[in-house]
């Protein structure tokens, strides 16, 4: 009778503080987050996103997009928010799945991290809180937040099997697996690092403390695949999908074997992304984490913690895999985050451990994680689309946002339209013209050029302007920096 | 011939019929358009997507009277952004127009404006602006205004305005919105006698901040 009362006390103090900061994780992933224009790999994936609400169906492209979860895990999101076409789809709703996906991760971080301790385990699952990287493609729609949430889920579960034996954690591990494969191509690369970092771990026991590894073993390899083969099958609808998945690695060798992509950047890029770099005035700066990440790896190196051996090896491999690749692009930077916030954690565990005593640890801590959140709400917020910032990746300009109230007052004169889109490159404007009928895109002048509004690259609008019939009024805005477009508007 | 009403009211109602059988055929034009396309993240661009602008190349040079000489160097500026984001007010008279990092000075979002006090009334030949040239951009609303009145509520005259929606809440102007290139643009003051010169923006092409790299204004001494 005596117990009842401080069992809940205990289960709430052991409880409660990761998930207020899994809670603080959340706001800061979701404050105004509809506000930062739409990137055209968001507005694309957005556009795929309605297409599937709308029409319930969906069919895995090998050529130019990333796995099916993306798209299906907005499905849920959509219904609880009342939307059920492209239409009516909106910035937030579509956005709300990786932020959701980051908050999980900085609770899965927070379980991971135990070993650590009470205090270095919600610290590590702080500092993903509050990595700027970490907060600004949590709040984009892209796959690599579920990416990241589906690994460390997937982590978390092999270490259950690992020291209970239980085949259902073999299960769980297998099929966050395959959910990371189901979510893109480049899942192996952390399937594999995680493994190989074992070696380096050590870990304790040192062997899964099951009957039947081996059998557990395929019964998790079994639960990847079948879930990776559902939603590449469009759950059945698709087989071909199954097929095209293995396909989109022969896509992917060609692409980067070709050489010039476009987004080929030097071994040091993520290196520098953690560091220090100034842009038009703009510092940007991650230099505090990154020291209290390094201390942590000369902790892992000189101690014998399995899961900061593991976090070390894991990082380091991960890091060796993204600068080897020509091609780099900054949503990558958050794999990283994970593993450098354990050897962060690791750091403060070891502080606290010397005679300073916890208050270093924990003055350590603080203040790395105000220049973390200092940070991430300016890369996140104030300088959200802004070409300085360096995860303001090729993003579309604050203009963007123009383009549907004048296709909108353009449409209202000319109800027949069309409106015409004229330009080599025009995303994210599809997402932004999404419900209005008569909008059309060329890459290349048409013959007839007329319409309700003509939206004409700069580098188009010479050829445009001679195919015009009476008398237009222009005006220009940008569709991303450096790139502006011509709008026609006939005069009335 | 006494049937000649009759058969003219037959022709006007067979007209009438035939041209509303002719509306009832006509049907809403369908326009087969092509769908967008997809072609992965899109590049970072080194190069502008804008031709050479060929007014700004083959610009004609502004005739000014003589003994019209540069005014504004160095003279004190403020603005409606008291404490800018990037730089200081100064960058904007300080002859620096290179373009470079820390030449020029980054205002806030939305409408902005600087303002230089020419010490004295004189008058005006013209006013050349640079904002951000280091990139193709188009600043949206640009406004020139001079006048004898630091607030600018009194003896205003507009010199130059492409807000051809109003956002500045300054009026409609025609002028045309142009290119930002490293020749600035020229704005011809047509003689008027002021001792201030307000310049109005509201953003740009590729974010929502406002830049002056330099502004020089010409014109000759009120004696």
């Amino acid at each position: 009778m005596a117990r009842a009362p401080t069992a809940v006390p205990k289960t709430l103090s052991r409880w409660l503080p990761l998930a207020l900061l899994t809670l603080a994780a959340l706001w800061l992933r979701t404050r105004d987050l509809a506000a930062r224009p739409m990137h055209a790999d968001e507005a694309n994936q957005a556009v795929k996103a309605g297409e599937l609400l709308e029409s319930g169906r969906y069919a895995f492209d090998p050529r130019d997009h990333h796995g099916p979860v993306l798209y299906y895990a907005v499905l849920p999101v959509a219904w609880c928010r009342g939307q059920r076409t492209l239409a009516s789809l909106d910035e937030l709703t579509v956005r709300l799945v990786p932020a959701l996906a980051g908050a999980a991760s900085v609770f899965l971080l927070g379980l991971l991290a135990a070993p650590l301790g009470r205090w270095p385990s919600l610290a590590a699952a702080a500092f993903l809180a509050a990595s700027p990287p970490a907060v600004y493609f949590s709040r984009y729609f892209v796959q690599e937040t579920l990416l990241t949430a589906f690994a460390l889920a997937s982590f978390l579960c092999a270490r259950q099997w690992w020291s209970t034996g239980r085949t259902r954690w073999a299960v769980a591990a297998g099929a966050c697996l395959g959910l990371m494969q189901a979510t893109k191509a480049s899942a192996p690369v952390f399937a594999l690092a995680a493994l190989a970092a074992l070696l380096a771990a050590r870990p304790r026991p040192d062997a899964p403390n099951a009957r039947r590894p081996g059998r557990d073993g395929l019964v998790g390899a079994a639960a990847a695949l079948a879930v990776a083969a559902l939603f590449y099958s469009s759950f059945g609808a698709r087989l071909a999908g199954i097929r095209d998945a293995l396909g989109t690695y022969g896509e992917i060798a060609a692409r980067l074997g070709g050489g010039d992509t476009g987004h080929e950047k030097p071994w040091w890029y993520f290196l520098r992304l953690f560091a220090w770099q100034r842009s038009g005035g703009l510092v940007f700066e991650e230099a505090g984490f990154a020291a209290l990440a390094l201390a942590g790896l000369g902790v892992a190196l000189a101690g014998k913690n399995p899961l900061l051996r593991w976090a070390a090896a894991y990082t380091g491999l991960v890091l060796l895999a993204l600068s080897a690749t020509p091609y780099k692009t900054p949503w990558h930077a958050i794999h990283l985050v994970p593993g450098l916030a354990l050897l962060a954690a690791g750091a403060v565990a070891a502080l606290s451990r010397t005679g300073a005593g916890r208050l270093a640890g924990a003055a350590a801590t603080l203040g790395v994680l105000g220049l973390l959140v200092f940070q991430a709400d300016r890369v996140a917020r104030a300088y959200a689309s802004d070409a300085r910032n360096p995860y303001a990746y090729v993003h579309s300009s604050p203009d963007v946002l123009k383009f549907r109230a004048m296709a909108d007052a353009a449409l209202g004169r000319s109800p027949g339209g069309p409106v015409r889109v004229i330009s080599e490159e025009y995303w994210p404007l599809p997402w932004y013209f999404r419900g209005l009928d008569h909008v059309g895109y060329w890459t290349r002048p048409p013959a007839d050029c007329d319409g309700a509004l003509i939206v004409a690259s700069a580098g188009l609008a010479d050829e445009v302007r001679p195919r015009l019939h009476g008398a237009y009024a222009e005006s220009y805005l940008g569709l991303r920096p450096g790139f502006v477009c011509v709008v026609f508007t006939p005069r009335p | 011939m006494k049937h000649a009403p009759m058969l003219r009211l037959f022709a006007a109602l067979l007209t009438v019929a035939s041209v509303a059988a002719r509306a009832e055929d006509l049907v809403p034009l369908k326009i087969d358009l092509p769908k967008p396309l997809f072609v992965g993240t899109p590049r970072p661009i080194k190069v502008s997507n804008l031709e050479p602008q060929q007014a700004a190349a083959s610009r004609a040079p502004l005739l000014v009277p003589v003994g019209t000489v540069l005014l504004s160097l160095n003279k004190p500026v403020t603005s409606s952004d008291s404490m800018p984001v990037i730089g200081e007010l100064n960058f904007v008279t300080d002859g620096e127009k290179s373009g470079v990092e820390g030449t020029y000075v980054e205002l806030g979002p939305g409408v902005q404006w600087v303002q230089i006090d020419l010490g004295a009334p004189a008058r005006l030949a013209a006013v050349v602006v640079w904002h951000f040239h280091a990139e193709a951009r188009v600043y949206h609303a640009v406004v020139a205004q001079v006048s004898n009145d630091p607030t600018f509520k009194t003896g205003v005259e507009t010199i130059f305005n492409n807000d051809d929606t109003n956002s500045d809440g300054l009026g409609k102007g025609a002028d045309y919105a142009y290119v930002e290139t490293y020749k600035g643009r020229v704005i011809d003051a047509k003689g008027a006698t002021a001792r201030y010169v307000r310049l109005y923006s509201n953003g740009n092409t590729s974010d929502e901040l406002n830049h002056y790299t330099e502004v020089e204004v010409y014109g000759r001494p009120v004696n």
